[in-house]
């Protein structure tokens, strides 16, 4: 456990290094953040310049959420999107060779190698409209503080499950770049509660792609909406999301037969 | 000229036959992003008893799809593979031809749009039938929808060209084109029609050119405003298109000298 930790700060120390060469990007991109989560809180705003309360979310929750969003996509982001990409590309090279003669497990070495460093930049944003949203909540208790965190992480490791999964399929067709992309298309869903979608879209969002689920149950919980049951059911399922998404990849590895092979 | 664009047409209807499924897909962005917005407004107008505005649930449903419509009628990615193509030094080709540029962005555009609109319309009929949409539309709305889009498609696609020209002098258009997408996010009637935009927003949504770019022709389409209403904003979108191809000119006479092929 203590080397995996070692590894991954490694490997984000050399993204760091290899971002900061390009200082002017990294200022651009971060603006870019800055417009895009400003526009967001807009959108926001003139939804409830309307309203003071939709679906039961009142301005205060409705912002946490839309900070959850940033946090769960910044975490997409910053490690998730760089590094499954980059997998891909093993398995169409076949460089994946590398990776699995290895001394530790590949499908850690081959999931979190890759960070979008400025990436933090987005999530940093959006803990910032959590906060601000917070502060029109009026009492947050000690279950609700130790509940958040909790479901947030729960939140990222059923993204991350979701895309080991789509990623996998890479082993039997090579190109896999539309299931992506049909995942990043979903992924805009998440800026609103997932209960104001009609049903099969809520069904979509909850089971298929659980971006409706990773932000909006830690908003949830945050804002004191969700019981203990509710909790102990996401961690159960983010468990079973995880085993089975990580055992499906296991399965698409033992096709792999590397490119030259 | 135009057997040119004849060959250009088959050449590119072969090559988009080779990814139809990733056509689909794409089709999902112009999809997406309007059901989102009209779960939203659907929810704020049942909190305030089904009306807002002029709009019922209904009236939100029918907007939604036009826009939808639209968006996808609409759109063009050109900023993006610019900017790519000429950071990695593929542009300079391209520049050798006869034929300038923008031609083959056109036929590319044309074709993406003729490949997806079936798979679009079935799926905007069954969301018309699943949030049991009300278009107000007469003949007169869908004579003037025509020309309506035309021209938003021109305005859409001349300053994305202006935007992506910009890259014959930074390289990297792509955070002013997010900039201008995130305008547009605003403006342009995606998170809400024109008419609900908060006044200060409204007025800047139709003093710059992005309110005409998907909220009027949607509008038009949905049989929301008038006719006489109708052809004033479809002036607005003349003006503007006139200025961008005004633009597009000077900026890519001046910009083809500047450019310097990145790898030369």
């Amino acid at each position: 456990m203590k080397r995996y930790l070692r590894l991954l700060r490694i490997f984000f120390r050399t993204e760091l290094q290899y971002e900061l060469e390009y200082r002017l990007n990294l200022v651009l991109e971060i603006v870019q953040g800055i417009v895009v989560t400003g526009t967001s809180v807009g959108a926001i705003l003139v939804l409830f310049s309307y309203t003071t309360v939709l679906n039961g979310w009142d301005l205060g929750a409705m912002l946490v959420l839309l900070g959850c969003f940033y946090l769960v996509q910044g975490f997409g982001e910053l490690v998730l999107q760089p590094s499954f990409e980059k997998f891909m590309e093993h398995v169409r090279l076949g460089t994946l060779d590398f990776a699995l003669l290895k001394p530790v497990s590949a499908q850690f070495l081959v999931t979190l190698r890759n960070f979008q460093v400025v990436q933090l930049a987005q999530m940093g944003l959006g803990a910032i409209v959590v906060v601000v949203g917070l502060s029109r909540i009026p009492n947050i208790g000690f279950a609700e503080a130790v509940g958040f965190p909790i479901a947030l992480v729960c939140g990222f490791a059923l993204i991350y499950a979701l895309l080991l999964a789509l990623s996998t399929f890479a082993f039997w067709f090579v190109r896999v770049d539309n299931l992506m992309a049909l995942y990043w298309s979903f992924m805009d869903a998440g800026r609103f509660p997932v209960d104001v979608y009609p049903g099969w879209l809520r069904v979509t969002l909850s089971s298929a792609v659980p971006i409706g689920i990773a932000v909006t149950v830690p908003a949830k919980v945050i804002a004191g909406r969700l019981d203990p049951l509710g909790l102990g059911f996401l961690i159960l399922g983010t468990i079973a999301a995880f085993v089975l998404a990580s055992w499906f990849w296991r399965l698409g590895l033992r096709s792999y037969t590397g490119a030259s092979a | 000229m135009i057997r040119i664009y004849r060959a250009l047409l088959v050449a590119q209807i072969q090559a988009a036959s080779q990814y139809r499924v990733q056509s689909i897909l794409w089709m999902l962005f112009a999809v997406i992003r309007p059901v989102i917005f009209l779960a939203a407004w659907v929810a704020v107008a049942r909190s305030q008893g089904g009306q807002i505005g002029a709009y019922d649930v209904r009236d939100f449903a029918a907007y939604y799809i036009c826009l939808s419509l639209v968006i996808n009628l609409v759109t063009s990615w050109n900023a993006y593979e610019f900017e790519f193509e000429v950071r990695m030094g593929r542009f300079s080709p391209k520049l050798l031809r006869p034929l300038h540029p923008i031609h083959y962005s056109v036929v590319e555009n044309v074709v993406w749009k003729l490949t997806t609109i079936i798979p679009l319309g079935i799926i905007l009929v069954f969301l018309a039938l699943t949030f049991d949409a009300r278009f107000r539309t007469t003949p007169a709305h869908i004579l003037l929808f025509v020309p309506s889009v035309v021209l938003a498609a021109a305005l859409s696609f001349l300053s994305s060209w202006v935007l992506a020209t910009l890259a014959f002098w930074t390289t990297r258009v792509h955070a002013i084109t997010t900039l201008w997408d995130r305008a547009g996010f605003i403006f342009a009637g995606q998170i809400a029609p024109l008419a609900l935009l908060p006044g200060p927003l409204q007025a800047i949504s139709l003093a710059l050119p992005f309110g005409y770019v998907l909220g009027v022709p949607a509008e038009i389409l949905r049989g929301g405003v008038s006719v006489s209403t109708a052809l004033v904003l479809m002036g607005g979108q003349v003006f503007w298109v006139v200025v961008f191809y005004v633009a597009l000119q000077r900026v890519w006479s001046v910009g083809v000298r500047q450019y310097s092929a990145v790898g030369a």
